[in-house]
């Protein structure tokens, strides 16, 4: 090499390393960061005793500070999902990569290892109530779109948690088998682990034939509001390549008769005179956060016209995009979600004269959920 | 503090090499041993009193260890070459095995505390490389250092402080005084130290995904492929892994000036388990032949006693690869094989193709891996067990999606572990060369970065070295 090009490669090279470590401490750190959907860590200056005691804290704070401030943060983790998918990778970051040209993103299930336990709290909640309680477990999207899914890959759903989860059902509550109630190219969203209003529509009529005998058959057209959702798959993923998904409602925001009133409990205090939807969360990242406004403890929705009495929905946010639906056929529906809600369930029941007990989670919820002892108080 | 990580990569790094070309000459190692000393206190401040203890032993050591050779006293200077030797092994022995001893003795039913100690980043690393300088002093093999500073900048060095290569005070002394810098030393560790990163980063990193899977695996429901192909994984990430550490070592040594050794030289092409130890870890071969196995007599001895030499040895190697009984048997099962090498099958080997040869050396060393990596006894065995047929049958779906999933990478990492590319490399015009080397060079550089940044997994095999 000659002088000159080694001064060439010398400079090329610290112009990388300087370049990027002078942007870091120079350009102004971000809060939050829309395409991870969290927050991130910020510089907190060094005390003695965060450098020397609380085993080394501000060097570990520090550490997590550099990576998620590091310029073209989003850019980069791309340019590695796109990387890991040219080199013949089937997943990244827990993330499989659908067979469809890696379009349908599946966020990997590992099955639970205490089932008969997590089962025998909704057993416990069935022996606790007077009213009757009904169970269902939506299978992962591993499960209903199978075909899709890398071939052999590992960390899918097999069906056996439904079914094994059927078999240690008790008496007291009536199991609804979900297993086989989805079907079809939209019941799931591609960049996200939630159902599609299409799919909370087909969860809907399995679960009204079960404890109702009849469903509200829909014949209006279902309205697409939204063509830019990135869900939260996407976001692990990285996957810059994915088409977004669309979003759509079904039943107007208050109802098809109009009436129909929601009732949030974000924070413990009612806000009234919501609707079904939250628009203004069209315009955030968590877009599916539309539905019923996003995570909170209690939801009350009233339709005065529909026929049936009053269903208790113990549930994840799989039900926020269900509870429309179910809204056509009970005068109200109340969403308890138990993550943030530490009620009494019985007492519950008992004050609002409750008439009917949905249990409703995810599969992959249901397998990772720590609030599902509360079932049984 | 770990070279693959966006904070040392972009911050400590170009803090390090901007602040050392801004000074004189004569501060320079000064400034070194700041960031040295930075450097090997950012994951646990208080060692750093250690550390410095360790300096300041072992200079002083030397210091008294040449008075009184100067005077004539050799019993004092053997005097201060044992308490210093062994001041050093207590160290060590404290720091990184009492644990084990320890918890051993628990098992026997005795009470003797743990302490829960943090094993001191890179401690078998400058142990190693310090203990022995003043038997240096003392066989007249080197010169005392002018002054502590160089001495202390030696001994905490950072490119090399906690993954190596081991270098002995005697190799870098000269280096330690005056070295020269120029665009040309610095442009060819830049090379080096990105074909290091991308060893560590791209390939160990990624392949390592691999080796959890089935390290993770219940014993039950290992298959006979699906075991192999776990160490097969292994093999490759611990060999990159290390290697790219000593690349990266050796390419900011020149950066800084330095020259450091090779520390392997492709060693899955040995044809014998004695062969892997001459390309393996070669500074750490050397280290142990020069200070144990010719002090012990070497083989110009008895066939016994050769072989309690070799014994002790390998039990040594074994054991200082970590704290735990595995590594130990680990040891003793090269020393085993050694043996069987040196009296019998070398001549066996001799006489058979290379690729026999091949096969056999990749056959041992894989096998040593998964006595290496699996350090529950009851998990090793079932690995062994599936590896050698007695598993949950030949393969199944979890295989086949592996496979498939790592083939490609897999590929490039057994091409990129001979010599292919280095000899292709050098059969193309310089021109092209010279295209290529900036391209590659960034590419490198911005695919490790996009790795880095993306992942909370990197993990770091040489912490408990």
């Amino acid at each position: 090499m000659s002088k000159k090009y080694s001064i060439f490669i010398t400079v090329l090279f610290c112009l990388f390393i300087f370049g990027f470590g002078i942007a870091l401490l120079v350009l102004p750190d971000r809060e939050f960061s829309e395409q991870e959907n969290r927050y991130l860590t910020q510089f907190e200056a060094p005390t003695l005793d965060s450098v020397f005691g609380e085993e080394g804290k501000f060097m570990t704070d520090f550490e997590k500070y550099v990576n998620d401030q590091f310029p073209l943060r989003d850019q980069w983790i791309q340019l590695k999902a796109w990387s890991e998918r040219l080199s013949g990778k089937q997943e990244n970051n827990k993330v499989y990569f659908g067979t469809d040209g890696q379009q349908t993103l599946f966020a990997q299930y590992t099955k639970p290892t205490d089932l008969a336990q997590r089962v025998n709290y909704v057993n416990q909640l069935g022996a606790n109530l007077d009213v009757p309680v009904y169970f269902g477990l939506i299978p992962d999207k591993t499960w209903v779109w199978a075909d899709r899914l890398p071939d052999h890959a590992p960390l899918a759903d097999d069906g056996s948690t439904i079914r094994d989860a059927q078999a240690l059902m008790s008496g007291d509550v009536n199991f609804i088998d979900l297993s086989d109630a989805l079907h079809g190219e939209d019941v799931f969203y591609r960049t996200d682990h939630h159902w599609t209003t299409m799919g909370a529509y087909q969860g809907y009529t399995a679960l009204m034939s079960a404890m109702n005998g009849s469903f509200t058959l829909l014949d209006s057209e279902p309205t697409l509001v939204s063509d830019s959702f990135y869900g939260t798959t996407w976001s692990s993923a990285g996957a810059g390549w994915v088409k977004p998904d669309e979003m759509y409602t079904w039943v107007p925001d208050n109802g098809f008769t109009g009436n129909t009133t929601v009732t949030r409990y974000p924070e413990g205090l009612p806000i009234e005179g919501c609707t079904l939807y939250d628009r203004s969360k069209l315009e955030v990242k968590d877009k599916y956060s539309m539905f019923l406004g996003g995570n909170q403890g209690l939801c009350v929705i009233q339709n005065p016209d529909a026929q049936g009495g009053k269903l208790l929905v113990i549930r994840d946010s799989y039900a926020d995009s269900l509870a429309p639906f179910l809204s056509l056929d009970y005068q109200e529906v109340h969403l308890f979600d138990l993550r943030y809600n530490r009620t009494s369930l019985k007492q519950y029941v008992a004050d609002n004269g409750i008439d009917q007990v949905l249990v409703l989670y995810s599969s992959s919820n249901f397998s990772t959920d720590a609030n599902l002892f509360l079932l049984g108080f | 503090m770990v070279f693959s990580t966006p904070y040392f990569l972009f911050l400590y790094l170009p803090a390090v090499l901007f602040l050392y070309y801004i000074s004189p000459l004569k501060f320079r190692n000064f400034i070194l041993l700041i960031f040295n000393l930075l450097f090997y206190g950012w994951g646990e401040p208080v060692y750093i009193l250690l550390m410095i203890f360790t300096i300041v032993l072992d200079y002083f050591a030397g210091i008294i260890v040449h008075r009184c050779k100067v005077r004539g006293n050799d019993k004092g200077a053997r005097w201060a070459v044992g308490i210093s030797l062994g001041l050093n092994l207590a160290i060590l022995f404290f720091f990184k095995y009492w644990v084990l001893v320890a918890s051993t003795l628990q098992g026997f039913g005795l009470n003797v505390p743990t302490f829960d100690l943090v094993l001191p980043i890179g401690i078998s690393f400058y142990t190693f490389q310090t203990m022995t300088y003043p038997v240096d002093i003392y066989r007249g093999d080197a010169e005392l250092p002018k002054n502590l500073i160089n001495f202390g900048t030696f001994v905490t060095l950072f490119p090399q402080l906690i993954a190596g290569p081991i270098i002995k005070y005697k190799e870098l002394a000269d280096q330690m005084a005056s070295r020269t810098h120029s665009p040309e030393k610095f442009a060819s560790g830049v090379q080096i130290f990105i074909v290091g990163l991308g060893k560590k980063v791209l390939l160990a990193n990624n392949i390592g995904q691999l080796w959890d899977v089935y390290l993770a695996t219940p014993g039950a429901e290992l298959t006979t492929l699906g075991a192999w192909l776990g160490i097969l994984a292994f093999s490759l990430q611990l060999y990159f892994d290390f290697s790219g550490y000593s690349d990266m070592a050796v390419g900011m040594g020149r950066m800084l000036g330095f020259e450091f050794l090779e520390n392997f030289n492709y060693p899955y092409l040995a044809k014998s388990a004695t062969e892997f130890w001459r390309r393996w870890h070669i500074s750490l071969g050397s280290w142990f032949r020069e200070y144990l196995y010719i002090p012990l007599g070497g083989n110009r001895v008895k066939a016994g006693r050769l072989v309690f030499n070799l014994f002790v040895v390998w039990a040594c190697t074994g054991l200082w690869h970590g704290a735990s009984w595995n590594f130990l048997l680990w040891g003793l099962y090269f020393f085993v094989i050694i043996v069987f090498e040196r009296f019998f099958f070398s001549r066996v080997l001799k006489k058979l193709p290379g690729w026999v040869g091949h096969i056999y050396g990749l056959f041992i060393v894989m096998v040593g891996w998964a006595l290496f990596a699996v350090e529950d006894f009851s998990a090793m065995g079932l690995y062994l067990k599936a590896m050698f047929g007695m598993g949950a049958g030949l393969l199944d779906g979890d295989f086949l999606y592996y496979l498939r999933s790592y083939l490609p990478i897999l590929v490039i990492a057994i091409l990129a572990a001979t010599p292919l590319a280095k000899t292709l490399w050098y059969k193309a015009p310089v021109r092209a060369r010279q295209v290529a080397i900036p391209v590659l060079a960034l590419a490198g550089l911005a695919l490790a970065t996009a790795y880095l940044v993306d992942g909370t997994y990197n993990p770091f095999l040489y912490f408990r070295f």
